[in-house]
């Protein structure tokens, strides 16, 4: 009697199962590794927004602070790439003498980066 | 009984086209995950001479002093957006005067000068693309320096503020 061989039904399942494992893994890293590089570079970019918005918050005056504006003040062109965004800089009485300052950035559907400074009442004494 | 071993000429084609076919798809999913790499500024932030300019800029700069703090002239140097001049207090108390040089592309140098003569030198090579310089103001304070850099894409990557601190 002459025996075919060649793969089984089974054997060949398997095999396009392995390679279906093998190819969507590859695709799941590659797409995940691209995600989070986009995240990292966005939060690059905000965090020297950030940066730049605490070197002026750092510098005025203990009480006219509460008269901030409370969106940045800083050129914000590094953050085109993240548009729409919004900034926010909120100036909070902790207790008398002290103020935090928190500047924050929104983008994309729920991100959101904060910095907090505090600040103390040095009774005039210039500390820029 | 004739039994037949090893794989046709048929199931080795088919087998290598399908190995192909998934090392085609790897190597371009490769190449353009390597594209988008280029693009981010993370990219550019992630070079080793940057963060070393970055930091030892930052740190002249709030080491300024008056006296001027920015001298018009340092040896051949003139302020430019390319150049910055800078009077440093030193930690050993004596001040002296610092030149960032960003106009020679891809390098960053930095010389020191006391009274006239310079006295150190220290160059970065090899960066993304060329850093520029401008003035950042914020009234009743002296003059901070901002410091700018593109990347190959034409997007900002660096948007840096320094300012000096009170001595």
């Amino acid at each position: 009697m002459r025996r075919q061989k060649g793969f089984s039904l089974v054997e060949l399942l398997f095999a396009l199962l392995v390679l279906t494992i093998v190819i969507t893994t590859s695709l799941a890293v590659f797409v995940e590794r691209t995600r989070r590089l986009r995240q990292a570079s966005e939060l690059i970019l905000v965090t020297q927004a950030l940066a730049n918005e605490a070197e002026i918050v750092r510098r005025i005056d203990f009480t006219p602070l509460d008269g901030l504006d409370d969106q940045f003040d800083t050129d914000l062109s590094i953050l085109d790439p993240l548009r729409p965004f919004t900034t926010k800089v909120e100036v909070t009485l902790l207790r008398a003498g002290v103020k935090s300052v928190t500047m924050s950035v929104r983008w994309g559907k729920d991100r959101e980066s904060k910095l907090t400074l505090l600040r103390t009442d040095t009774g005039g004494t210039n500390l820029w | 009984m004739n039994r037949e071993r090893g794989f046709t000429l048929l199931e080795t084609v088919f087998a290598l086209a399908i190995f192909g076919i998934l090392i085609f798809i790897l190597t371009v999913m490769t190449a353009e995950m390597r594209g988008n790499d280029k693009r981010y500024p993370l990219n550019y932030m992630r070079h080793p001479q940057v963060s070393s300019v970055l930091s030892r800029m930052r740190r002249d700069v709030l080491d300024a002093t008056q006296g001027p703090m920015y001298p018009v002239s340092a040896g051949p140097y003139t302020q430019t957006k390319e150049t910055l001049i800078i009077y440093v207090m030193q930690p050993s108390g004596f001040a002296e005067t610092v030149v960032w040089d960003f106009s020679v592309e891809g390098t960053a140098t930095r010389k020191t000068f006391n009274v006239g003569a310079q006295v150190s030198e220290w160059t970065a090579r090899g960066l993304p693309s060329k850093l520029t310089l401008d003035i950042f103001e914020i009234p009743d304070r002296p003059y901070g320096v901002r410091l700018l850099a593109r990347d190959k894409a034409g997007q900002l990557a660096i948007d840096q503020i320094f300012q000096p601190r009170a001595h």
